[in-house]
């Protein structure tokens, strides 16, 4: 009697145990479910920013830039404005299709040049961002075959580790790229882009992340270029997402403006 | 109301502008009547005391040295260059700029003009076989004063259905680099196709219809309507290309060495795109300019550009101009002082210009401007390094090396150098 009660109160324990072990399984999130809900908060309907970046070059010398930043349609269309220092005030980018359109402004010609998307990976005023860095929204998603490796710890919290491997066909900005998504509400923390080579050639560190109008926001945005020793702090200084652009805002005549 | 009483203030404004800046192009000798610039005075005084953005200077500081090896004579020129930007935003969609130029010229400020052109075409102008040797002359001073200017002076407003534009301006047509042949505004220096160009005086008016679509009017006075520029460009985008078709007229004007100037009326129909196929930067602009009195001529513009992996980037443009010479021994006295004075795009017909940058850091780059006449067989050639010594700081030094027989084009010149130091505040 005794043995049958203990057979049955191990079965029930291995049935606990298994029905939870599966339930576990099942929330496992994959790799492209969470860069769906990374790009879902990364990407907001629209925003507009004043930044202020630091560069710090190989040689170890900073040059600051600030600049006001808009983007809508989820990060599709971007546009950007030099305000500091004097020699890039006033210069402008338009970005549009996830930077494959790009137009810049040049406010001492009054000039303004449509680029070839041949030169969307080409640093931006020399930091280590790419016009495809700043202006591809929310392209990541469809650019990309994501898949989950795991858990890892990072600055303290629990993180999925991702690994994206663009699609080929699609002409992704990067070859492969390694995430680290925060759990709690997956946010990235730190992004690893690799070359052609299969070598790390820059890493983007987020952090100071602070709710902002109800969206989680990196106010610090780091990128470490590993391949040129150099890297790029951009600062937020002020952000809101309560922002509609105007009508036409994305256009030729907001960047004379 | 406030918004209306704004705009009805803003549009008071500008017509007030537009009439005396009318009047002042056309007649610049009349006494204007007092009301009008009260107006001005009192709404521009309106709008400014409403202002909350502090009027803002900036500018940069230019220093240039030239040395220059041309008909066995070494020349060294250079100058010292400030300008000063001021501008000013009454209210978030109204402009008020203007920029002060001070010039001041160094080491040789007159050069012969005479030993920049082949002795085959001043000679029957200076030294004719007719009249005895004593009479002969063999200069041609081209002397550069010190001057004190302001370049730009406009007020720009922008409204939802449209932004005007009035007073001197800088006006950038065309989507070509290094010539642009809708633009009947401006000229490039050969060595400097970026460098800002002087104001117009002009009213332009552009209306969007859409991101992408607009039409642009320009309307540059001069001393009545017939002999004032117009110019009409409707602009638009299809797929990753720009679209832009022009209509111009004006009364074109060109140095004449014994009549000082020749005028013709000139009507320009032109067109320009500006895209790309697989990353490959593609361009064009292209324009048939009917001369009344003179021949009808066109020019196009070919152009393509590609930037590699690495930084590197390429550019290439070819031009045709049908109103230049196919033949060297045609170019007389008066097409090279045109052609300085920036009133014709080239001597001759054809030509190339080729661009390679390379980023060696992030502070240094690497250049090289080639410009090829292909009508003469001649070659300027132009390493250029530029680096970032500061923030807001930049040095450049700029080699010159020429190819070519001695009646041609660049071969003419031995070889040049020249270094630019330019500081933004």
């Amino acid at each position: 009697m005794i043995n049958k009660m203990l057979i049955r109160r191990i079965h029930t324990v291995f049935l606990i145990f298994s029905i939870s072990m599966l339930s576990a399984q099942e929330a496992i999130p994959t790799g492209d479910e969470l860069i769906e809900k990374m790009t879902a908060i990364m990407s907001q309907e629209a925003s507009k920013a004043l930044i202020q970046q630091v560069i710090t070059t190989s040689s170890g010398r900073e040059r600051t830039f600030e600049f006001e930043m808009f983007t809508a349609d989820e990060g599709e269309k971007t546009l950007m404005r030099y305000l500091k220092p004097s020699a890039a005030k006033g210069q402008a980018f338009l970005m549009l299709n996830n930077a494959d359109d790009i137009w810049t402004y040049f406010p001492r010609t009054k000039r303004v040049r449509k680029l070839a998307s041949s030169s969307k990976n080409q640093k931006v005023q020399g930091s280590d961002f790419s016009y495809e860095d700043l202006g591809s929204g929310d392209a990541w998603k469809n650019e990309y075959v994501s898949t989950n490796l795991g858990q890892e710890k990072y600055a303290g919290g629990d993180c999925w580790k991702v690994e994206s491997i663009g699609i080929l066909e699609k002409d992704p900005a990067y070859p492969k790229m390694i995430v680290l998504v925060r759990q709690s509400d997956f946010y990235p923390l730190s992004i690893d882009y690799y070359d052609d080579n299969g070598n790390i050639e820059k890493t983007l560190i987020l952090s100071n992340i602070e709710i902002v109008e109800g969206i989680p926001t990196a106010l610090k945005m780091q990128m470490v270029n590993h391949a040129e020793g150099s890297a790029t702090l951009m600062k937020t200084i002020s952000i809101t997402y309560d922002w509609a652009p105007p009508d036409n805002f994305f256009s030729e005549r907001t960047l004379r403006k | 109301m406030r918004k209306l009483i704004k705009n009805i203030l803003l549009l008071s404004i500008i017509t007030n502008f537009s009439i005396l800046f009318t009047l002042f192009s056309c007649f610049p000798n009349i006494l204007i009547p007092r009301s009008p610039n009260l107006t001005i005075l009192q709404s521009t005084n309106i709008l400014i005391a409403q202002s909350t953005n502090p009027l803002s200077f900036f500018g940069y500081y230019e220093g240039e040295f030239d040395q220059v090896r041309v008909s066995d004579a070494t020349y060294n020129y250079g100058y010292n260059k400030l300008r000063l930007d001021l501008e000013e935003n009454p209210d978030e969609n109204v402009t008020i700029a203007a920029n002060l130029n001070i010039l001041k010229y160094d080491n040789n400020t007159t050069l012969n003009l005479l030993d920049f052109l082949p002795k085959s075409i001043w000679k029957p102008i200076f030294q004719p076989e007719e009249l005895p040797e004593e009479n002969w002359l063999d200069e041609f001073p081209l002397t550069f004063s010190d001057t004190l200017y302001l370049d730009n002076i406009y007020l720009r407003a922008n409204f939802k259905k449209f932004d005007i534009t009035v007073g001197k301006q800088q006006i950038s047509l065309g989507t070509g680099y290094a010539w642009n042949p809708i633009d009947i505004f401006n000229f490039k220096q050969l060595l400097d196709p970026t460098y800002e160009q002087t104001g117009v005086n002009a009213i332009r008016l552009e209306v969007p219809f859409g991101s992408r679509t607009g039409l642009d009017m320009i309307y540059s006075p001069n001393i009545d309507f017939d002999n004032s520029a117009k110019m009409l460009q409707l602009k638009t985008g299809i797929g990753s290309f720009d679209l832009i078709g022009s209509l111009a007229q004006y009364n074109w004007i060109r140095t004449d060495f014994v009549l000082g100037e020749i005028k013709n009326e000139r009507n320009l129909i032109g067109g320009a795109f500006v895209g790309e196929i697989a990353g490959i930067g593609l361009w064009a602009e292209g324009a048939w300019n009917q001369l009344e009195g003179n021949e009808n001529f066109s020019e196009l513009v070919i152009g393509s550009d590609y930037t590699f992996e690495n930084g590197l980037y390429i550019l290439m443009e070819y031009l045709y101009n049908q109103n230049g010479v196919s033949d060297f021994e045609k170019i007389d006295f008066n097409r090279f002082l045109q052609y300085f004075n920036g009133e014709i795009h080239s001597l001759m017909q054809q030509y190339v210009f080729n661009y390679i940058n390379y980023p060696l850091s992030d502070l240094v780059q690497l250049s090289f401007l080639n410009y090829a006449n292909l009508s003469d067989n001649s070659i300027a050639i132009n390493p250029q390094i530029t680096w970032e010594a500061f923030q807001d700081v930049s040095v450049s030094f700029m080699g010159n090396y020429f190819i070519g027989e001695d009646d041609t084009e660049f071969g003419l010149q031995d070889w040049g150098w020249r270094i630019r130091i330019r500081g933004y505040f």
